[in-house]
């Protein structure tokens, strides 16, 4: 049972093998670490994050995007609204406007037609005042000479007399 | 000759007890050269080349969207990074210390739990040197990292002669100063590591050697009763020294890292 008390110094006490190896090993256990192991899994570190930092860049843009357009298509959906509510105006006021136009079309129209009447009355009138005004100046000759049992010869004297007489109807 | 007949002996008397010379073992491979391997330096390269090839397997096919393996890998690796260098030194000095402090954490981690795996059954770093060596590693980054931010007179200045204290204490505390930059740190971390693993492997073994005795080599057979608290408190110790593994891993990456640290100007 008793302990090896003279030995008990030499383990604290480096061997040379043992010094060989444990540097060998630490040499082989740094180059595989630091050449090696972590630069492995550093890259992987860093692809991690940069993807993490380009998801989230790329999410900002999108909603960016979607901030844009939606903004786009409001102002084109306002602009819209305004173009209709112009159009529905101008509509209208074309609208009224052909309507007054055809009014007025119209009335001219009317009036024209109205006058063309009159005139056309007017002209008849005179027509069949001066086509009286021979009948009856014939007739009024023919039935004077009746009376008078002598033919009015000369011309001028016809003539005289038929005026005369129509101032007198004109006058009646 | 003589050690083999004092275990003859006591494995007739009583339970084959761990002693200190589980540690200091007959050379196997290359006896009597540079390159002389025993045990416990089988058990090490043994370690070393299942941690290189599965963190090289792991490593060789890193990929963007973790598996499970590899996200356990990345766990580790950010606790390094974020809770021990980050921590200490902040992002700006620790970038440069992150693979180093990875490959002591990682290496001493492995080593360490070699102590419980089955087959193994010591830790690869329970011999004086290998803990020395990554202290030693410590030492020379400490060093470099004063002479490198402070050139080499202010480093030993702010060393040697701490601001700030009554100039008489000097005589006390300067030798004091220089034996804490060149002894007491890299002894320290060499030390707290190697006895940890040493006793650890002495309890267990202790726990399991006497559960042996008790229950299947033991004259006695109401003795077996203690076996089975022995056996509990194996597999107690075996669980403890998975904690002290990782608890050593730590404090060694952690200390390494406060003590480059130290050499940098107090303010960035």
């Amino acid at each position: 049972m008793t302990f090896a008390a003279e030995g008990g110094i030499s383990l604290f006490i480096p061997k040379v093998y043992d010094i060989v190896w444990s540097l060998i090993i630490l040499a082989i256990v740094a180059l595989f670490f630091y050449k090696f192991f972590m630069p492995k899994f550093q890259a992987v570190f860093d692809e991690r994050a940069a993807k993490i930092e380009g998801g989230i860049a790329k999410a900002e843009q999108a909603q960016k995007d979607a901030d844009a357009a939606k903004a786009k298509y409001e102002a084109q959906l306002s602009t819209a609204r305004v173009e209709a509510a112009k159009i529905r105006d101008d509509a209208r006021a074309e609208a009224s406007h052909i309507i007054a136009d055809a009014r007025s079309r119209a009335e001219s129209d009317a009036a024209q037609i109205t006058a063309n009447a009159q005139r056309s009355i007017e002209s008849q009138q005179q027509q069949a005042l001066v086509s009286l005004k021979g009948e009856v100046g014939t007739l009024a000759t023919a039935l004077a000479g009746k009376i008078l049992g002598a033919k009015l010869e000369s011309k001028d004297v016809q003539s005289s007399m038929i005026d005369s007489m129509l101032d007198e109807l004109d006058k009646k | 000759m003589n050690d083999a007949l004092i275990g003859l002996t006591l494995a007739a008397e009583g339970p084959e007890l761990p002693t200190i010379n589980d540690f200091l073992l007959p050379q196997i491979i290359f006896p009597g050269t540079p390159f002389a391997m025993d045990r416990i330096i089988l058990v090490r390269v043994l370690a070393t080349a299942i941690m290189l090839i599965v963190l090289g397997v792991t490593a060789a096919r890193v990929k963007l969207i973790p598996g499970r393996w590899q996200a356990a890998v990345e766990w580790v690796l950010d606790f390094v990074r974020d809770q021990i260098v980050y921590q200490v030194m902040g992002e700006n000095r620790g970038k440069r210390y992150v693979p180093m402090i990875t490959t002591m954490f990682l290496t001493i981690l492995v080593f360490n739990l070699c102590g419980i795996i089955p087959g193994f059954n010591i830790a690869a770093t329970a011999t004086i040197t290998m803990p020395l060596v990554f202290a030693g590693w410590c030492f020379v980054q400490y060093w470099i990292a004063g002479i490198r931010e402070k050139g080499l007179g202010a480093f030993l200045k702010d060393e040697l002669f701490p601001k700030g204290v009554p100039a008489p204490i000097y005589i006390l505390l300067t030798p004091i100063q220089i034996l804490e930059l060149m002894v007491i740190r890299p002894v320290s971390l060499t030390l707290r590591l190697f006895a940890n693993m040493v006793s650890g492997h002495i309890t267990v073994a202790l726990c399991l050697a006497a559960t042996q005795w008790f229950l299947i080599d033991g004259p006695n057979k109401i003795m077996a009763i203690l076996g089975i608290g022995t056996f509990a408190a194996g597999l107690f110790m075996t669980l403890f020294e998975m904690l002290v593994a990782c608890l050593q891993a730590f404090i060694f990456a952690m200390l390494t890292t406060a003590y480059i640290n130290m050499s940098y100007p107090e303010a960035e």
